[in-house]
């Protein structure tokens, strides 16, 4: 996993929770790299698992809701890393509906092992869109953080439906309403 | 009962008449002899229509219009076309064979080289168109 | 702040300051990547070069060095390049002036021209365009054009280049070879016909000989002692002798300019068929080695073929038992076939003569010296070879091929 979903998940821990949190969840956590994490790395996925187990045993917050948060986060690293990536875009449904032909190849350009989850769109209209998820790492509340802010960036608003086809989340249906 | 044929032999080679008449008068039957030294002195004779030949024996190379020519001539003519013209020539050259059949004529007969093979030949022919039914 | 406190900041501090070293390390590690990568591409890059140096000097050399024309105009048809034969055969230099193809269009040819022009627009290339061409010094030349276009990177069409070259010699040439054939088959047949008259102007006199002969033999029958009858009989095998010489030169000169008629035969057949035709003696055995093929051509000059060398080989045999064997081997594009026999054979230094009018060699009733010499003349109408081997007394094989 790229060493930005580390650093920057770290950053909002401190931020929320302070620094002791982040001591604690590390500490807490079997973790190869010790968390010393740089952006620019690529670290294990299994030590995000820990420190999201960690985080929301510490907090009584369950990790779909941690993820949907960090994700929320994460847009706007995003958002100030590649403005014209996401410039190139006029509207929330079409930019959701490109994750997998457009954005996921450039993201593969700047990160060649980068293990990305496949985003398959079953349908699409103007104002609706039913996407399948698919991933060993189960994130897709990440996913549906990010497309929550995706929708705010466009100044709209979205009802997203989650479907479990699969029940450990490796594999779910997004079913996405415009208002 | 056979007929007494009258033979129209147009021939310039005088030893070829001489031939022929050695032949004929050398049979047992009457034949009457008709000579024409080329194809002019031929079509005087016909068009005078008192000397109609049954047969005729045509020679090929011949001066003035040549044994093609008079055949042509002959054939175009609606009375003396019937009258059944055998070739008598030396050229056995394909070509003149088969214009010679083309135009019309009632047999082919190279000349051989020995005297006793003619006198075969000739008896052969007049034994033949003498026991045919003529116009 | 508490000894807690200064522990979590210190660690925070480790893990930052072992952070910063890590990724100064990826950073560098990367550099390097990139350096090596760069230096790859620097090699590769000069290597290109160079070999697009060559390439262009070698074009340049083609160009130059061409025996034909060479142009490269643009779509409108305005003359870009040209070689240096391309400057001779029009008669333009670009160096000097300016010019256009349509220049170059000869009137009677310009719908082709144009038409063809289309054709290269459309599909991008033609070949094989033949037609005049109209030089600055309004001489008219014949050339073949083979053209194409030329595309910039995006696969635009944006000029064209063409190879001409001057055919003008070469077709009169062929032109002159195809008037004299005519003029040859002409001749051909004028011979042939007069080959005919002379043999008819020369048998007729023959004919009139022997006629007389038998009337003074007819007519002084009983008169005559025997050296006159000797004598007589004397004229008339001189008289049927040169008759046969005059059929010989007629046949000779009647093959190859007959019209030839093709068609399939069985020389298993025809082969029968010669022996049938052939007076074969009982002292003589002919024996067919192998399966002849079945060969294209002329069915009656086979046949002559077969019938001359099949009768010499009888006609020269002075053996108790004759043995005639033919025998044939298949060759890629021929047949091989040989007429051996165990008759008297032919002396070394006649080989060479024997195909040749006129050399026959044993000068008899029969033989006329022609035989030979039609049978060459059949071999090599059959665009195949004859040939010889012989040991007096022992024999002689003929050896010819015909091309399949």
């Amino acid at each position: 996993m790229k060493g930005i979903v580390f650093t920057e998940f770290l950053d909002l821990v401190e931020d929320k929770f302070g620094l002791e949190m982040v001591d604690k969840i590390i500490a807490q956590s079997e973790l190869e790299s010790e968390g010393i994490y740089t952006s620019v790395g690529t670290y294990e996925f299994s030590e995000m698992l820990q420190l999201l187990k960690n985080l929301s045993a510490n907090t009584n917050i369950s990790i779909d809701d941690l993820l949907l948060v960090y994700a929320e986060h994460f847009f706007s690293v995003l958002k100030i890393s590649y403005p014209d990536l996401i410039a190139t875009y006029k509207d929330p449904i079409e930019m959701l509906a490109s994750i997998e032909n457009h954005i996921h190849v450039e993201v593969r350009k700047i990160y060649p092992d980068a293990e990305l989850p496949t985003f398959n769109v079953l349908e699409k209209t103007e104002n609706s869109l039913t996407m399948i998820y698919k991933s060993s790492r189960a994130m897709h509340h990440f996913g549906l953080g990010l497309m929550n802010k995706t929708f705010e960036h466009f100044s709209a608003t979205a009802t997203i439906v989650i479907e479990k086809i699969k029940e450990d989340g490796t594999e779910v249906k997004f079913i996405i309403n415009k208002n | 009962m056979a007929n007494d044929l009258k033979v129209l032999l147009i021939e310039d080679d005088t030893i070829e008449i001489m031939k022929l008449h050695r032949v004929v008068s050398s049979l047992p039957l009457n034949y009457k002899i008709i000579e024409a030294k080329n194809g002019e002195e031929a079509l005087d004779i016909l068009e005078k229509k008192d000397e109609i030949p049954d047969i005729i024996l045509l020679d090929l190379n011949m001066p003035k219009i040549s044994g093609i020519e008079f055949l042509s001539i002959l054939k175009e003519n609606p009375s003396l076309k019937y009258i059944p013209t055998i070739i008598l020539t030396t050229s056995n050259n394909q070509k003149d064979l088969l214009e010679c059949y083309k135009i019309g004529i009632a047999g082919y007969i190279l000349k051989p080289l020995k005297y006793e093979d003619y006198v075969s030949k000739i008896e052969k022919l007049l034994a033949y168109w003498s026991i045919n039914e003529l116009i | 702040m508490s000894q807690i406190q200064i522990d979590i900041l210190q660690r925070a501090l480790n893990r930052e300051k072992a952070a910063r070293k890590q990724s100064e390390k990826i950073l560098e590690d990367k550099s390097l990547q990139l350096f090596n990568a760069t230096q790859e591409l620097k090699e590769a890059n000069e290597k290109l070069e160079l070999l697009l140096e060559e390439k262009t000097s070698q074009l340049q050399g083609v160009f130059e060095n061409i025996n034909d024309a060479y142009l490269i105009m643009d779509l409108e048809g305005n003359a870009l390049k040209m070689n240096d034969a391309a400057i001779e055969l029009f008669g333009y230099d670009l160096k000097t002036e300016r010019f256009n193809v349509v220049n170059l269009i000869y009137k009677p040819d310009a719908n082709y021209a144009f038409k063809s022009f289309k054709e290269l627009r459309k599909k991008g290339f033609f070949t094989d365009y033949t037609a005049r061409i109209i030089t600055k010094s309004k001489a008219v030349k014949w050339v073949q054009i083979n053209a194409s276009l030329i595309y910039d990177k995006s696969k635009q069409a944006i000029a064209a280049q063409g190879i001409i070259r001057d055919i003008t010699e070469t077709r009169r040439t062929s032109e002159l070879i195809k008037e004299q054939k005519i003029e040859l088959e002409k001749s051909n047949d004028e011979l042939q016909e007069y080959a005919h008259i002379v043999s008819h102007d020369l048998k007729s006199p023959l004919r009139s000989i022997n006629a007389l002969v038998s009337w003074i033999k007819e007519d002084n029958s009983g008169k005559l002692d025997a050296a006159s009858l000797q004598n007589f009989e004397l004229i008339e095998t001189t008289l049927e002798k040169m008759e046969q010489l005059i059929s010989g030169i007629l046949l000779y000169s009647s093959i190859g300019s007959e019209s030839v008629k093709k068609e399939k035969t069985n020389l298993n057949m025809l082969l029968e068929d010669v022996k049938q035709i052939l007076f074969i003696p009982e002292h003589i055995s002919i024996k067919i080695l192998n399966e002849l093929p079945v060969v294209y051509g002329d069915k009656v000059k086979l046949q002559q073929l077969f019938q001359n060398l099949i009768s010499n080989a009888i006609k020269f045999n002075d053996k108790e038992k004759g043995l005639i064997e033919i025998d044939v081997q298949e060759e890629k594009s021929f047949y091989q076939f040989s007429i051996k026999d165990n008759g008297i054979g032919i002396d070394k230094k006649y080989h060479d003569k024997i195909f040749k009018i006129f050399h026959s060699l044993n000068k008899t009733k029969e033989s006329t010296g022609i035989g030979l010499s039609i049978v060459k003349k059949i071999v090599d109408l059959f665009k195949g070879e004859i040939w010889i081997e012989s040991e007096p007394n022992i024999g002689t094989t003929f050896y010819f091929t015909l091309k399949k």
